[in-house]
């Protein structure tokens, strides 16, 4: 009998040897195409971003890389059949307006995350986190019509009570609206997910030493989720940086010039490629991907700095 | 709070409900003063329960209901007016499982104080530093205060727990199975420290180890079942139990 077994089992795992190894190469074929996906547009992006700098485009003349980088007006437009073509201003309005948006979106996103994880009866809490998904899954388009018929109009009339013609309410401070209002569920659904995760011991500890549950949510609970919470903040920073349809609704096409006047008129590098697209041959058309290649640069460096951060603010909270 | 009285927790027909289960029956107890108290018993017995009711941390527990009193310092604790937050900082706890905070080893052990809004550098530094060394902890941490807590090894994570109570100055040092998810060497440096503090505290510790309710504590109290069986001096239970059910149990013929 013992050797009937055996037989049984070495057959067995012959087979079961077989199923792994199609098992893995199926795997692996699975990431290779993903992964190909990213390295095939990454390369077209590069192929076509680098065609301004190095052709005449078509007797156009060649576009000055560094002026490219740097220079502050943007003249877009077949008609125009200039290389007049330069982003440095619309970088730095990207960034600010990012920035400006994060300063929204993340207190109002952990606060809210905290409280629902943390604060609200499990009623409440269930219900807001349905509202926050929600919102989290709402196109952008959606928040950009919004962003088009209804802060416009409040920014408008805000800035004509302080005696100012704004441009229709198309302004850096609508811009920051609107990608605050897109970034504060997700913000929010992650940083709940790092909050609730929380070792409740740690909590128990803290309460056990006599703090009272602000001081321990504050003082203890946040600082345990901050790595989750800097996630947040990351993927808030990429769907702001990369948010293009609501933003060109209410951004107002800046042209020339970066402007701090929240006020002002405004484009970011993702507004300046959708716009005025017609053709899909010569500069007018390179140039956008030009633009393509420096945003993935942007969120690229900005993802590099974030990380290096979150490394040095000391992330070790999980350890079992 | 009048503190001096040798016999500073009185429990009074203590019982606990979860929902519609009661948990604790009829408990009455009177805990001793600078001594340690080994709370020992079969698991689900109600021991740690009833180690959670002395300093109201089964408040974080739903539907948790309370009847009869516990009695701290002349007070009721479960009375009304109780300030919980101020009976917590002198009924200290000590929990199973280590659990510092994910910062540094200073700052864990300063944590309870900047709560209560102690702001002075000098103070809050010399008052870490005695509750490391109390806590048997200071020589292997002084040079690395500033270090994640989380660095440290089980053992000291437990010390720094420990640490951590004492620097509120409690009264009262509550302990659950300090031990058990320790090394017998750090075990062992952790029972050493707990006959140092019941010089000046009273701890009161739940254990599952006989041998360590044998060797720490002066009174043991066998709770079965939701109640207390049985509760004298640690010399007397271990020799002469007056009950069947605390031999059976104590020599190991069930739990």
């Amino acid at each position: 009998m013992p050797d009937t077994l055996n037989y049984y089992q070495k057959n067995n795992s012959k087979k079961g040897l077989i199923i792994d190894r199609i098992a893995k190469n199926i795997f692996l074929s699975m990431a290779i195409l993903s992964s190909s996906f990213i390295i095939i547009i990454a390369g077209i992006i590069l192929v076509r971003g680098i065609i301004p700098f190095t052709t005449d485009n078509l007797g156009i003349g060649r576009v000055s890389l560094l002026r490219f980088l740097t220079g502050n007006t943007w003249l877009i437009g077949q008609t125009f059949a200039s290389n007049l073509y330069s982003i440095g201003f619309i970088i730095a309005s990207t960034l600010f307006i990012t920035i400006l948006s994060l300063l929204i979106s993340f207190p109002v996103g952990v606060l809210t995350a905290l409280f629902i994880a943390k604060v609200a009866p499990p009623s409440l809490a269930k219900i807001l986190r349905t509202v926050v998904e929600t919102l989290a899954s709402i196109p952008s388009i959606v928040f950009g019509l919004f962003g088009a018929g209804v802060i416009l109009k409040i920014v408008y009339d805000f800035s004509a009570l302080i005696g100012y013609q704004s441009k229709g309410g198309n302004s850096i401070l609508s811009v920051v609206i609107v990608l605050a209002l897109m970034t504060i569920p997700t913000i929010t659904t992650i940083s709940e997910v790092a909050i609730r995760s929380v070792d409740q011991s740690i909590e128990r500890g803290s309460l056990a030493l006599g703090a009272s549950k602000t001081q321990t949510n504050f003082k203890v609970v946040l600082s345990s989720a901050k790595s989750g919470i800097f996630t947040a903040a990351i993927l808030g920073i990429g769907r702001s940086l990369g948010e293009a349809t609501a933003v060109s609704l209410v951004a107002g096409g800046r042209r020339s010039g970066f402007s701090f006047d929240l006020l002002d008129t405004t484009s970011t590098l993702t507004t300046i490629m959708l716009e005025g697209l017609k053709e899909t041959t010569g500069i007018d058309y390179d140039i956008r991907f030009s633009v393509g290649l420096v945003l993935m640069v942007v969120i690229l460096l900005t993802n590099l700095l974030l990380n290096a951060v979150k490394r040095r603010v000391g992330v070790v909270n999980v350890k079992e | 709070m009048n503190c001096s009285i040798e016999k500073n927790i009185i429990v009074e027909n203590l019982n606990l409900y979860y929902g519609t289960k009661q948990a604790l029956f009829n408990i009455d107890m009177e805990i001793p003063r600078n001594k340690v108290t080994a709370l020992i018993g079969p698991s689900g017995c109600g021991k740690s329960t009833f180690l959670r009711s002395i300093n109201r941390m089964n408040d974080l527990i739903p539907k948790c209901r309370i009847d009869g009193s516990i009695t701290y310092c002349g007070e009721n604790i479960y009375g009304q007016g109780m300030d919980v937050i101020d009976l917590r900082r002198k009924v200290g706890m000590v929990f199973q499982k280590p659990n510092p905070f994910p910062m540094s080893i200073f700052e864990n052990v300063a944590y309870g104080l900047r709560c209560q809004g102690v702001k002075d550098k000098i103070e809050l530094q010399k008052t870490v530093k005695k509750a490391l060394v109390d806590a048997a902890l200071y020589d292997e941490v002084k040079d690395r205060l500033k270090e994640n807590a989380l660095s440290l090894s089980g053992g000291q994570q437990q010390r720094l727990c420990i640490a951590r109570a004492i620097a509120l100055s409690p009264d009262v040092i509550l302990m659950d199975e300090p031990t058990s998810a320790l090394d017998p060497i750090a075990t062992a440096k952790i029972e050493d420290l707990i006959n140092e503090l019941k010089k000046d505290y009273t701890i009161i510790i739940v254990t599952h180890n006989m041998q360590q309710a044998l060797r720490i504590s002066d009174f043991t109290a066998f709770f079965l079942m939701g109640e207390l069986m049985e509760f004298d001096e640690t010399s007397k239970i271990f020799s002469h139990p007056k009950h069947q059910k605390t031999e059976d149990y104590i020599t190991g013929r069930f739990g």
